[in-house]
């Protein structure tokens, strides 16, 4: 029989207990047990970035990372950034710049570069083009998407 | 893409661990970022009966000034690392390497350790299980021939640790802990030469730590790559100068890191030196770009990144 490990941890600022099995990604456990599907399974190895969310403040890709090893964090998710009805600055701005296209990429491009400025507001041009580049558009709009964190950076 | 079955295991201390180890008679791993080992085990190249976490080994995680040596615990994150004091102040080569690994995000997760014993990789090896019973299986998968070099007899896999090639260039030591107690090598001493299985590290091991003596060095670090992020090198060139003497290392082709010392700059000595290390380089057709490009490219970077370096110094 298939064991199942109860893991505790912290979602969007809810504590959450939730039954896994151990070979369970964090990305599965979000879209499958919690509806939480706004981060996407794209390459589903770790490199193109679109199921990135937030482990304790730090960027990472949820597709390759175990939900037992997130025993104790406090994660956030796309769904968790906007406060009420207001939206993040830098929702607002991708919004306001046109920065989706088809706008798989964009959950991970906004959390990739929310951890950003969280750690650093107001980052150069270079800053944000090295950060961003861990996320893959293949829409190619990464020129909208630049111009959006620049435009929330400065707010 | 969906994870085999497996025991998932949390130790709280090296013994732990160990006794973890054992009790699954070789089927168990080591997991520490898992940037490396979690796409292996999705792929199918890794089959474990138990993950075993060491992420919650604290000592692990520290970086310590220990006189001669800089003492760099296995699981600090490669992204860290990048902003250690000594590793900006005196191993430039290092600094370099770890900016080029990958990109920010998986160094955040990626550690130092899990780097250096990163499995060597081929563009016919890493892939799905349905896309390699197409071919046949290689050498590598435990089959009988390779696939990238049709009638060959050995494993051309590439060993793409950016951060091992740069080591080469400083005198670095990694402490192993096992089953039989703690012992420490030469960074040269963990590989086998064998691209199929690359690292001579014993049944139940847990690399430890990192130790790079404390010399003050200039250097570099090229990578070459399509991408420019996310990307494994498909060539890798450091270069580390201390008082007029430079090692020049080559990564991303083959089984391990070579290295040569060369103490004149000049453009024939640069010459002397790359012909050295291409003797013992066979680049062949398993990576996105041709072997013979990444054969033509060797003296190319090496002469830029001596140049830069002897120039800066």
């Amino acid at each position: 029989m298939e064991q199942f490990k109860i893991i505790s941890f912290e979602v969007n600022g809810e504590p959450i207990e939730v039954e896994v099995r151990p070979h369970e990604t964090l990305l599965e456990t979000l879209r499958n047990r919690l509806e939480l599907t706004g981060a996407k399974e794209g390459c589903g190895l770790g490199a193109c970035g679109s199921c990135t969310v937030l482990v304790n403040g730090v960027p990472t890709r949820s597709c390759i990372v175990l939900t037992a090893e997130v025993e104790g964090s406090k994660i956030t998710t796309i769904e968790g950034l906007a406060e009420g009805e207001r939206l993040d600055p830098l929702q607002e701005s991708f919004m306001e710049k046109g920065a989706v296209q088809c706008g798989f990429c964009t959950p991970g491009m906004i959390l990739t570069a929310k951890a950003l400025l969280d750690r650093n507001p107001r980052p150069t041009k270079e800053e944000i083009i090295t950060t961003l580049s861990s996320n893959v558009c293949r829409c190619t709009g990464y020129k909208k998407i630049l111009e959006a964190v620049e435009a929330a950076s400065s707010q | 893409m969906i994870l085999r079955k497996f025991e998932y295991l949390r130790p709280a201390s090296i013994k732990e661990a160990l006794e973890l180890y054992d009790k699954f008679e070789g089927g168990a791993v080591y997991l520490s970022g898992g940037t490396d080992l979690v796409p292996r085990m999705k792929l199918g190249l890794e089959r474990p009966s138990a993950v075993i976490d060491i992420k919650q080994i604290a000592p692990l995680k520290r970086v310590e000034d220990q006189g001669e040596w800089v003492k760099i615990g296995s699981l600090v994150p490669l992204f860290d690392l990048r902003q250690e004091g000594w590793v900006v102040d005196n191993f430039p080569a290092l600094k370099a390497s770890l900016d080029a690994t990958s990109c920010e995000t998986l160094q955040m997760r990626g550690t130092i350790g899990g780097n250096l014993l990163q499995n060597s990789r081929c563009l016919f090896y890493n892939q799905s299980v349905f896309w390699r019973k197409s071919k046949g299986f290689c050498f590598k998968m435990g089959g009988d021939k390779c696939n990238a070099v049709p009638g060959a007899k050995r494993c051309f896999a590439n060993y793409c640790s950016d951060n091992a090639t740069s080591l080469s260039t400083l005198t670095c030591e990694l402490e192993l802990s096992g089953p039989d107690g703690a012992r420490r090598i030469a960074l040269d001493e963990l590989y086998s030469g064998k691209p199929g299985k690359p690292f001579k590290v014993r049944a139940g091991e847990i690399l430890t730590a990192i130790f790079v003596k404390k010399e003050n060095t200039q250097g570099g670090y090229e990578k070459l790559r399509l991408r420019g992020s996310i990307d494994y090198p498909l060539l890798g060139l450091a270069f580390s100068l201390k008082d007029g003497k430079g090692t020049l290392a080559v990564g991303a082709v083959g089984a391990k890191p070579r290295a040569v010392e060369l103490t004149e700059f000049k453009k024939d000595s640069v010459k002397e030196a790359v012909d050295t290390l291409l003797k013992d380089l066979t680049p062949v057709n398993n990576t996105v770009v041709e072997a013979s490009y990444r054969k033509q490219m060797v003296p190319v970077m090496a002469e830029r990144l001596i140049k830069k370096t002897v120039e800066g110094a």
